[in-house]
């Protein structure tokens, strides 16, 4: 540096060196040099991965020569920014999120204080920006210092330490610019008071890797990104909107407004206002097709507004997106080392943005088709589903607790009650079989559901042994509730075939394994716990009576089927379907008194008790609902005509 | 090597010497016993795996043992013999003065006194043993020394406070490298990084060369700086080139870090991982990687290893002393380390020699990894491997050099055959700079874009502002002298064309303005203003040049004000692909007619204020020029050139002087107040650019905060699309449009006064905007929309093609607008339809067979000339308009 000569003749001989000569190269200027010409690297080429990993080891090498030395006012300026830069670059090279304290602010401001002949080794991080920003008041420092802040308020921001934020921006701002934020009332205090926060102007001796401005703004989008999302979880859904809205407004990269318009999608519709519900999501996917939770909101809000229509084309589109593009991890903007994205963490916003697995989105079509009776449709999509999960259940399910998928046993009995309704019978029984043949080692012999209960909770203190023993119970009589099911769908396919025999012993079985609960007590008062697993396994079993009551009435076995028909009214007084048979059976044997007696009975008691089914059923699983509807009587106004006709013979028979 | 017992231990020639003072077998002795001095020479066996003594050495000191102590010793150049040879520092204490004597260890075991000297205190601080043998000491912050030529106390003239490192400097024989306080000159202490380390920290290096008594810069080992830090220092290399020192060292501070300096400037830092280094040790060994041994005041030990960077290769605790030589022999150095050990009193019982590579022994036989059996034969094989290793490497940088003497030659060469052309011809050659061209060019390419487009620009619906920098008025196709002609024709002209004529002064420009009613604009096109001095100076003509431009200023306000949150939208059904290209079209129609019928234009005229005011007074005719078109079809065949009289301006030095004409911008609170004329004055006079900024990452949200932060820009309470810069400056007046297409698109339209405020405007721009933004020049409207016109024009001109084709003799101008109206409903709405499929294809090719055939037929009609003529002016008139697209298209 010193010396630059052309070619020219000889250099004199050099004076020979003397203590104090000329201009020497401090390691100021060295420093200052080496840390524009990194800064000036990075604008350049504004590298990612393994280069940027590599200027972020330089910028820390550097702080670390820089920290080899004692703290001095002079080189204070210099020392923050580089601390400033390399804290950039840790955040950008890491490609996560912000996480943890930042060690280096502290030791930058314990640098401070050093400089300064004063210290502040015990001091939490707010003390110790609140002694910094009040004791040293050397001019130099106060841009540096007010940088370095912006990123404590990122790093704090990040942890959702939104207290601390506005701590600091109290400290970092002037009485006038408080007295700016003060001026906008109405509005968030904590983005009024970013907002009126004076970025200090850069100084081009101090180069930095991303401006100040730039932290600014990316700090205002995510407090405000941030703040709705807390709101949303408070359920302060207008505050959420307007923070939200807020945030979309802001400096962010697409991807994070996808997510912005997303969660305000989703705000709106817990709102009531599914339309603006729809804009918003439509917004997020015109501005990053890749944000694909808003796709399963869309087809969340269709289904909220009741388009079936709507609803499955939005989740075809979203199975179609999904099969063509794997979610990619959130690829890191080349340009930017600080990003809202490392900033803006919370549970609500990950359930909100959770991707839905394929298996997932199959699974929903093929409910959805067959809740709506696109019978056809529904049975393409379970088999869609069925054969990806023979590729592998661990690669196709996601195994969280948040999926949408039922307990596979069902998906089955629900598949192979699409197959029935399709008119597949035969189809239909195969998938039976596979859920009967896999539930086989899984049920007790006997199952006690209401004083072994009762006995247990009593005589066993701890409540995790009665929890873990009820979960169990709870297990068995889910699988109960399955095979017996798949018993009553063959039943009720192999009837469709015209196979009574085959029928009644399907239906023999359900019912003798139904026999292994042992309900205690009127029935009524279940433990809240099971309620649900015995309403269904009741369900079951008045189905599968009535089943085989239709078919020995088929076979002609007319006392049998009256026997059946006796019982589900027994398990279910009132049920429309068992009346009607059993008014059937009597007439059909010709016991027509009674007939017409149980007719009037039911009758008249039916509206009453038709009122209050609904209300208190819980939804019947869907796997049943075909059962259900087969279980219905055909002919109810013939019948009921013919009883009719009867009675009204009758009076005329007795002169009243 | 201060080691706290009496022991001492050190390194010569891969053995390890013992240097031990008897002890008294009991207290009682100890008065009257003569002291002795036992050496004793260890060698490790590589078969043992252990130290075995060679052979010993005694040196009778007569003196009791309590006033005899062993100071340091060290490896020194004997200067008599120029060989190193082991030498100890011994402490004899008299009864007031200590007498100090240096002895030096042949290979015979015999010992030799060199010299001594007597002190009336004891040595403590910095003690050295250096080349002669020599000694020096620091004592009351001063440097003494000695040495076995001299045999005197001789005192350096420096006040310091510590010495750092003592050796052999080349050229400059032994050299003391010192701190000291710093004392400043005068000059020192300017702003910036042009304060000295010196200023900052207060204390400096200093080289003090024994032999010739003079100092050296400290700059050359280090920066000032590391003054106040470095307690150790080790020089690896020294050299002179071109007569200046270059020193490679590696220094370990108070601050826990070893740092490698090359010519005084840090070139690697690592952290070190115990608190008080206390010494830096250098070894080189097999791997010819360098290490560096640092052994700290506690007693751990670590070493550092250079290689990509530095960094800490292992670390020890319960060191008590570390050796570095060939032990082993094995040609390269290993380190030893002696452990601490409180049981056994043999220095040499627990050690570990290794080099981090493959050497490694340990005292602890646990720990011990035999070498297999044949490991000769092998080791043999892996020194050969290694010295050709060193031998390749030694060939590689010889040619290397050898490459950059030639490179170096081919370029003097080549330089001074240049120089000798140069002579010859007598010229100098200079190369014409590529930058500068390429500026040159695009500067241009800029002004041209600021030429004019009238029509074009019609549906841009961006900033709705039409240039129209119409020519002069004698290059009009009217000749001036049918004046009085045309005005005549303009009392033909309703009243209530125009709305009203204003004035205004801007810099040096006169900006004249006329406003026109909305339903005149529609049925105009090509209009222009004129001024014409109503006075007669003869000498002058009467026609003044001016410029004429056509603005439009959107006065709606932005619909943002109204939260949209608040009220839920209609349900709306989802549209198919197929409705939404009529939906385009409805609303391109929709923004094309908005401009249509939106807000009134105003055609203004600039002209050089200056030559007028040298008539002092002048009254100007304005005269306002347009075609005037019947139908909105008609082509310019049909239109009618009519001139209106819109009333005269009068001109007034005074005025101007009051500042009647002058334009008023107020800034109020967060909006710009400015009357309209006002604000068209000055986008009349401005130049405008439109820049199309496109992130493909983040949101365009800096730009705003650019506009209204850094530009201090504040938007016209009139037409807040737009926005009046207030920055003091160059900039200020400059007026910004800043129009959002989504959230990563817009256009940036800047009317400024000159190219200069437009570089200012945009490099404060750049800096603001994210990297990956791209900001290009809309030349003559976004590319989009010429796309759209493009089409249309093609259109038009194929339809006008067609119709004029089927056009028979008969057939009446109202047919072919029919026809027109037709032909468009066919050809839009289920083209690309139709083109999905197959069968659309076969069909769309029908239907184009059976057109052709219809025009063959018609084309052998016979027609009349004059239709013929028609036909063709028509015909080219519509190529004409789509060729002026296309041409904007390209250029954009």
């Amino acid at each position: 540096m010193k010396r630059r000569r052309g070619p020219g003749p000889e250099p004199e001989p050099e004076a020979e060196p003397e203590p104090d000569r000329g201009p020497e190269r401090g390691c100021l200027r060295t420093w200052a040099a080496h840390s524009r010409a990194l800064v000036e690297r990075w604008t350049t080429a504004r590298c990612g991965g393994e280069a940027r990993r590599q200027l972020r080891d330089e910028f820390r090498e550097l702080l670390l020569s820089i920290r080899g030395l004692p703290a001095a006012v002079p080189a204070l300026p210099l020392e923050l920014t580089v601390l400033y830069n390399s804290l950039l670059f840790t955040v950008g090279a890491s490609d996560s999120a912000v996480k943890g304290e930042a060690k280096g602010i502290r030791q930058g401001l314990l640098r401070v204080l050093e400089a300064c002949g004063a210290c502040g080794e015990d001091l939490g991080m707010e003390e110790l920006w609140e002694k910094v920003l009040q004791e040293v008041t050397v001019e130099e420092l106060q841009a540096p210092l007010h940088r370095l802040g912006a990123l404590q308020a990122a790093w704090w921001l990040a942890a959702s330490r939104l207290g601390s934020v506005a701590g600091l921006l109290q400290l970092l701002s002037t009485a006038e610019d408080l007295g700016r934020a003060h001026c906008s009332e109405g509005q968030n205090k904590l983005l009024a008071m970013i907002k009126a926060w004076q970025v200090p102007p850069e100084e081009v001796s101090l180069p930095l890797v991303q401006s100040a401005k730039d932290l600014k703004e990316i700090l205002c989008t995510a407090a405000a990104f941030l703040q709705g999302l807390q709101e949303l979880e408070a359920g302060n859904f207008p505050a959420a909107l307007s923070l939200l809205q807020e945030a979309a407004g802001g400096f962010c990269s697409k991807n994070i407004l996808a997510q912005i318009y997303t969660c305000l999608g989703c705000c709106a519709q817990r709102m009531g206002k599914p339309q603006t519900a729809l804009q918003h999501l439509k917004r997020a996917l015109q501005v990053d097709f890749q944000c694909l939770p808003a796709l399963s909101h869309v087809a969340a809000v269709y289904h909220k507004l009741g388009e079936t229509d709507a609803e499955l084309q939005a989740l075809t589109l979203l199975y179609e997106a999904l099969g063509k593009n794997p979610p990619a991890a959130a690829s890191s903007s080349p340009y930017f080392l600080m990003r809202t994205e490392v900033l803006v963490h919370t549970p609500l916003l990950t359930s909100l943005l959770r991707h839905h697995h394929p298996s997932e989105v199959k699974y929903l079509l093929a409910q959805r088709c067959l809740q709506d009776g696109r019978v056809a449709d529904a049975v393409e999509h379970y088999l869609d589903f069925l054969s990806l999960l023979q590729e592998g259940l661990q690669q196709q399910v996601p195994l969280d607790g948040s999926s949408a998928l039922p307990r596979i046993p069902e998906v089955f009995l629900e598949a192979a009650s699409a197959l029935e309704q399709a008119g597949r019978h035969q189809d239909a029984i195969t998938v039976c079989e596979e859920v009967i043949s896999r539930t086989t080692d899984l049920i007790p012999r006997v199952l006690r559901v209401e004083e072994r209960l009762e006995q247990t909770e009593s005589s066993l203190p701890e409540p995790e042994l009665v929890g873990g023993f009820l979960s169990q119970k709870k297990e068995s009589m889910c699988c109960l509730a399955w095979r017996t099911a798949g018993y009553l769908q063959q039943g009720w396919a192999w009837a469709k075939l015209g196979e009574s025999k085959e029928a009644v012993t399907q239906f023999s079985r359900c019912l003798n394994d139904l026999l292994r609960v042992q309900l205690h007590g009127s029935g009524v008062k279940q433990t809240e716990n099971l309620q649900p697993e015995v309403e269904v396994l009741q369900k079951i079993r008045l189905l599968s009576l009535i089943g085989r009551g239709t078919q020995f009435l088929e076979l002609g076995r007319n006392k049998e089927a009256l026997l059946d028909f006796q019982h589900s009214l027994q398990i279910s007084p009132g049920d429309p379907a068992a009346a009607s048979y059993l008014v059937q059976v009597l007439w059909k044997m010709n016991r027509k008194e009674e007939a017409a007696a149980q007719w009037l009975k039911f009758s008249q008691s039916s509206p009453g008790e038709d009122g209050q089914q609904p209300g208190q059923g819980r939804p019947l699983p869907l796997y049943l609902v075909s059962c259900l509807e087969q279980a219905v009587f055909p002919h109810s106004e013939s019948l009921a005509r013919s009883i009719q006709d009867f009675l009204g013979a009758a009076a005329q028979d007795t002169p009243s | 090597m201060l080691l706290s017992e009496q022991d001492q231990v050190l390194s010569y020639n891969g053995e390890v010497l013992v240097f031990q003072l008897s002890k008294p077998k009991h207290a009682e002795e100890a008065e009257d016993k003569a002291m002795n001095l036992y050496v004793k020479r260890m060698a490790f066996n590589r078969d043992t795996k252990l130290f075995d003594q060679k052979s010993s050495g005694v040196f009778s000191m007569g003196a009791s043992h309590s006033k005899i102590e062993i100071i340091c010793c060290s490896c020194t150049t004997d200067s008599r013999t120029g060989i190193i040879l082991p030498c100890i520092l011994m402490k004899k204490r008299k009864r007031n003065s200590v007498k100090y004597f240096l002895l030096l260890l042949h290979s015979s075991n015999q010992f030799e006194p060199s010299f001594f000297f007597k002190l009336d205190y004891e040595l403590k601080e910095d003690i050295r043993l250096f080349a002669g043998p020599s000694l020096l000491w620091r004592h009351a912050n001063k440097l003494f020394y000695i040495s076995s030529n001299t045999r005197v106390v001789q005192s350096a003239p420096v006040h310091l406070s510590s010495v750092v490192w003592t050796g052999e400097i080349v050229g400059e024989g032994t050299v003391v490298l010192g701190i000291r306080t710093a004392f400043l000159p005068e000059t020192e202490g300017s702003d910036g990084f042009s304060v000295s380390d010196r200023a900052i920290w207060g204390s400096e290096f200093f080289g003090y060369t024994i032999q010739s008594q003079k100092f050296l810069t400290g700059t050359c080992f280090m920066p000032h700086a590391y003054s106040r830090v470095v307690s150790s220092v080790y020089v690896c290399r020294s050299e002179r080139l071109r007569k200046q020192l270059r020193i490679s060292l590696v220094a370990i501070t108070h601050k826990n870090q070893l740092i490698w300096f090359q010519n005084g400037t840090p070139k690697g830092v690592c952290e070190l991982p115990y608190e008080k280094p206390r010494l830096v040790k250098p070894a080189l060994t097999s791997s010819s990687d360098l290490l560096f041994a640092v052994s700290f005041a506690s007693g751990n030990s670590c070493v550092i290893q250079r290689r990509d960077s530095l960094q800490v290769a292992s670390k020890w605790q319960k060191v008590k002393c570390v050796l570095v030589d060939d032990f082993i022999g094995s040609g390269s150095e290993q380190l030893l380390l002696l452990f601490k050990d409180d049981s056994n009193a043999d220095i040499l019982s627990t050690f570990k020699i290794t080099d981090l590579g493959e050497v490694n022994y340990s005292s602890d036989i646990n720990y011990k990894y035999d070498v297999p059996a044949a490991e000769g034969l092998q080791e043999n094989g892996l020194f050969t491997v290694r010295a050709l290793e060193t031998r390749l490497q030694a060939g590689w940088t010889s040619v290397r050099e050898l490459q950059q003497h030639l490179r170096l030659q081919k370029r003097v060469i080549l330089e001074s055959c240049r120089a000798l052309r140069d002579l010859v011809e007598g010229r100098t050659h200079i190369l014409p700079n590529s930058k500068e061209v390429k500026c040159k060019r695009w500067a241009r390419s800029l002004l041209n874009s600021a030429k004019p487009f009238v029509e074009g620009a019609a549906i841009n619906h961006l900033p709705l502002l039409l240039e129209g920098l119409v020519s002069l008025w004698d290059d009009v196709e009217n000749p001036p002298d049918s004046l009085s002609k045309e005005t005549s024709s303009a009392s033909e002209v309703p009243e209530h064309f125009t709305e009203e004529l204003w004035q205004r002064v801007v810099g040096d420009s006169l900006v004249v303005g006329v406003k026109l009613t909305e339903s005149f604009c529609l049925s105009l096109s090509d209009v222009s203003l004129s001024l014409v001095m109503d006075q007669d100076f003869s000498s002058v003509s009467p026609i003044i040049k001016c410029q004429s431009k056509i603005i439009k200023l959107n006065k709606a306000f932005s619909a943002l004000a109204v939260s949209s949150s608040q009220i839920e939208p209609p349900p709306k059904k989802m549209k198919l692909d197929l409705d939404r290209k009529n939906d385009l079209q409805k609303e391109f129609l929709k923004s094309s007619s908005r401009i249509q019928l939106d807000g009134a234009k105003t055609v203004t005229a600039v002209t050089s204020l200056s030559p007028l005011l040298a008539f002092h007074r002048v009254c100007c005719v304005v005269l306002l020029h347009a075609r005037k078109q019947n139908n909105q079809n008609d082509s310019l065949q049909q239109s009618k050139k009519i001139t209106v009289l819109c009333g005269k301006i009068l001109l007034s030095l005074e005025d101007i002087s009051n500042g009647r004409y002058s334009i008023k911008m107020l800034r109020d609170n967060s909006y710009c107040i400015g009357s309209m004329e006002d604000i068209l004055a000055v986008l009349a006079v401005s130049v405008r650019f439109s820049f199309q900024i496109v992130s493909c990452d983040c949101t365009l949200t800096p730009v705003s905060s650019w506009l209204m932060g850094e530009m201090e820009c504040t938007p016209f309470k009139e037409c807040q699309d737009n926005i009046f810069c207030h920055k003091a400056g160059n900039v200020h007046g400059t007026i910004f449009n800043w129009t959002l297409k989504n959230p990563f698109e817009g256009v940036l339209t800047i009317f400024c006064r000159n190219l200069t405020v437009l570089f200012q405007c945009l490099h404060s721009l750049t800096r603001v905007l994210p990297p990956s933004c791209s900001v290009k020049l809309l030349r003559s409207g976004s590319r989009g929309v010429l796309t759209e016109h493009l089409a249309l024009a093609l259109e038009k001109e194929m339809l006008t093609l067609k119709n004029s084709l089927f056009l028979k003799e008969t057939k009446a101008e109202n047919s072919l607008t029919w026809r027109n109206e037709s032909g468009k409903k066919i050809n839009n709405a289920p083209l690309a339809s139709l083109l999905d499929t197959e069968e659309g294809v076969q069909q769309f090719r029908k239907k184009l067979q059976n057109e052709r055939e219809e025009s063959v037929r018609s084309m052998n009609q016979t027609m009349n000339g004059a239709l013929y003529q028609k036909i063709a002016l028509k015909i080219a008139e519509a190529q004409l308009s789509s060729d002026m697209i296309v041409w904007r298209l390209a250029k954009s």
